[in-house]
């Protein structure tokens, strides 16, 4: 029983491990991608706080990527902050808002929910855009990161990695601490059905409005790093609905709910995504999109789920598992 | 005074724009419980099925409407029969992937077959317009439009109460199970719905054909168009559509004269969340439809 409560965590350290190992293997243009494929890992991790674990489809949840980014490039620009100062300080932004937001939001449902995170996120891009004095507008703005001038120089692409490296072990990491905790519980329990979790003496309003809120905090700081790592940030990319998409997807795909699952999800898709982009310069998103389709159809449930089901009932077809979920 | 006047028109106008391109998505929605993302990529389809009609044998855009809308609902029916069909039972984010993809799928295949440039259907009357006392001007492609979404919000009204394919269907959007040991065969219904609202969008994107500029990259915005006016309408109920795209286009176009800057996107979004935290039925929804939580 001991061995088994100790094993995950083993498991994770030793993949953080191979993180660090792997990064001497790679040459500048593998490292990159890796790095993106790691913060993806993040993003999906967080999002499965609120949208696997809760079961709260939040479908704003770049508008935390952004606002953590914006909020980390202007600490950095107008106070000269640090980015080590800067990236605390787009956490607690991105989480003290979705706090606020989340309040009146999370009494929503199912894809209302959805549907006003999206407006939510919509909404926070159009404001960024239209402060060109604080966020540069839709022209972009840039952080100094040569010369004296610069308030932390630039990483360098090692740098980011480790970075982004960090960033994602630490969100996996806080998502497996919430999964073995009593908070973990409620909010599973929130998921199945709210109003028993309520009779049965979870305070479903605090529960959910911090699971969104921790969730929007780590998005926020991952959407910092990101900021820091491009140097330049536009509003149409830093809000960009594509990230969220991507983030559902991966969690989804890789087994929402589970703490393995958005990591399996991030690695599988992130890399397919980037491969089909190098591969393919025409059509790749075709083949993107294609490739979503069989996959939602062959695994509804996710990968975690499907192997654990099929390991413990020793039946792996897939076609049986497509019969199990159409109409 | 004038201004905001002309600018009420245009609203109501765009706002009946919005409604058509709306309608089959909320459609969709309310009776499968199926967000479908692929909306927009089906409107811009139809447009560019309009397109061709017109390029080819020089059909005029509103005539190209019944083309458009044959090829979606053949597209359509296939598209839940074959493909949405066998995920019916999954959890819900597995639809919204689903459609995400195929959304991926149609519009890069147009932006291969047809390039990312903005195209529009020329006719004689698009750009001519009727002038109200007081300068008001209406043009005429855009008042075409919106009687055609009009009209056809009626028919499909038409159709969901009065006939006995539109009672099958809100059968089965009620209470699916119970609907089957009726004898309704649940899957043709639910294809034949999808095949409508898909046939609905083709009508939408030549209409849009004929009276502005498309390219493949508007599919997004006309998807989100659809979600924020179904949502402002309310499910259940073929007019809610078109009342929130007529709510939308009229925010949108007084909120365009007293605001700065381009913060008029976000005002939409506001009014979007605030009904929603107020009235999440909708303006004209029935609360059957808010109530639910996904099974």
């Amino acid at each position: 029983m001991r061995f088994r409560r100790i094993l995950p965590w083993g498991v994770g350290l030793l993949a953080l491990a191979a993180g660090f190992a792997l990064q001497s293997q790679l040459y500048t243009g593998q490292e990159r991608t890796v790095s993106t494929v790691l913060m993806f890992v993040g993003l999906a991790a967080a999002w499965n706080l609120i949208g696997g674990y809760t079961g709260y489809a939040s479908f704003g949840q770049v508008g935390f990527f952004g606002l953590g980014g914006y909020a980390a490039v202007v600490v950095m620009v107008h106070a000269r902050l640090s980015f080590w100062l800067a990236l605390p300080v787009a956490a607690v932004v991105a989480g003290l808002f979705a706090a606020a937001v989340g309040w009146p939001l999370l009494r929503l449902r199912g894809h209302y929910f959805a549907v006003a995170t999206l407006g939510v996120a919509e909404g926070l891009r159009e404001v960024v855009i239209n402060l060109p004095g604080v966020t540069g507008g839709g022209a972009g703005i840039t952080i100094p990161t040569v010369g004296p001038d610069a308030p932390t120089p630039w990483l360098g692409n090692d740098g980011f990695y480790l970075l982004f490296l960090v960033l994602a072990a630490g969100v996996v990491g806080v998502a497996a601490l919430i999964a073995a905790t009593p908070a973990g519980y409620a909010l599973r329990a929130i998921h199945q059905d709210e109003e028993a979790a309520g009779a049965m003496g979870v305070n479903t309003t605090v529960a959910k409005t911090l699971a969104f809120a921790v969730s929007a905090a780590l998005t926020g700081a991952i959407g910092a790093a990101y900021a820091f790592q491009q140097v330049t940030i536009f509003p149409e990319r830093l809000f960009d609905v594509d990230i969220t998409v991507l983030m559902v997807v991966m969690v989804v795909l890789g087994g929402s709910g589970t703490v393995a699952g958005p990591v399996l999800g991030a690695i599988a898709v992130g890399s397919a995504s980037e491969w089909l982009r190098q591969h393919f310069t025409v059509g790749h998103t075709l083949v993107l999109g294609a490739l979503i389709i069989l996959a939602v159809i062959l695994l509804p449930q996710g990968f975690t789920s499907y192997a654990r089901d099929a390991v413990a009932s020793h039946r792996y077809s897939l076609l049986e598992n497509v019969r199990r979920y159409r109409l | 005074m004038s201004a905001i006047l002309q600018a009420t028109v245009y609203g109501l106008l765009q706002g009946c724009m919005f409604g058509l391109v709306a309608v089959g998505f909320s459609l969709v929605w309310g009776v499968m419980n199926i967000v479908n993302l692929a909306h927009g990529a089906f409107v811009v389809l139809g447009a560019y099925v309009a397109y061709e009609a017109h390029r080819l044998v020089g059909l005029d855009p509103f005539l190209g409407m019944l083309p458009a809308a044959v090829a979606l609902f053949a597209l359509g029916y296939a598209v839940q029969r074959y493909l949405i069909n066998l995920v019916v039972n999954a959890p819900i984010f597995i639809t919204l992937l689903l459609t995400f993809g195929l959304q991926l799928l149609v519009v890069n295949g147009l932006v291969l077959g047809f390039t990312a440039d903005y195209r529009s259907i020329p006719t004689a009357y698009a750009a001519r317009s009727l002038v109200l006392p007081g300068d008001v001007r209406v043009p005429l492609g855009r008042l075409l439009a919106a009687l055609v979404a009009v009209g056809l919000t009626v028919a499909l009204g038409y159709l969901m109460r009065r006939t006995r394919t539109g009672m099958a269907i809100l059968a089965t959007g009620m209470d699916r199970g119970a609907a089957r040991l009726m004898g309704i065969p649940a899957r043709h219904v639910y294809a034949l719905t999808f095949g409508i609202a898909a046939a609905l969008a083709g009508a939408a994107g030549a209409a849009v054909g004929g009276v502005s500029t498309f390219s493949p990259a508007d599919a997004g915005r006309f998807t989100l168009f659809s979600f924020v006016a179904a949502v402002l309408g309310g499910l259940g109920n073929t007019a809610g559509a078109l009342l929130g795209g007529i709510v939308l286009g009229l925010a949108e176009s007084i909120g365009g004269q007293l605001l700065p800057g381009t913060l008029v996107n976000a005002v939409a979004f506001a009014v979007l969340v605030v009904v929603l935290a107020i009235r999440p039925q909708g303006i004209a929804g029935r609360a059957f439809y808010a109530a639910r939580v996904e099974v």
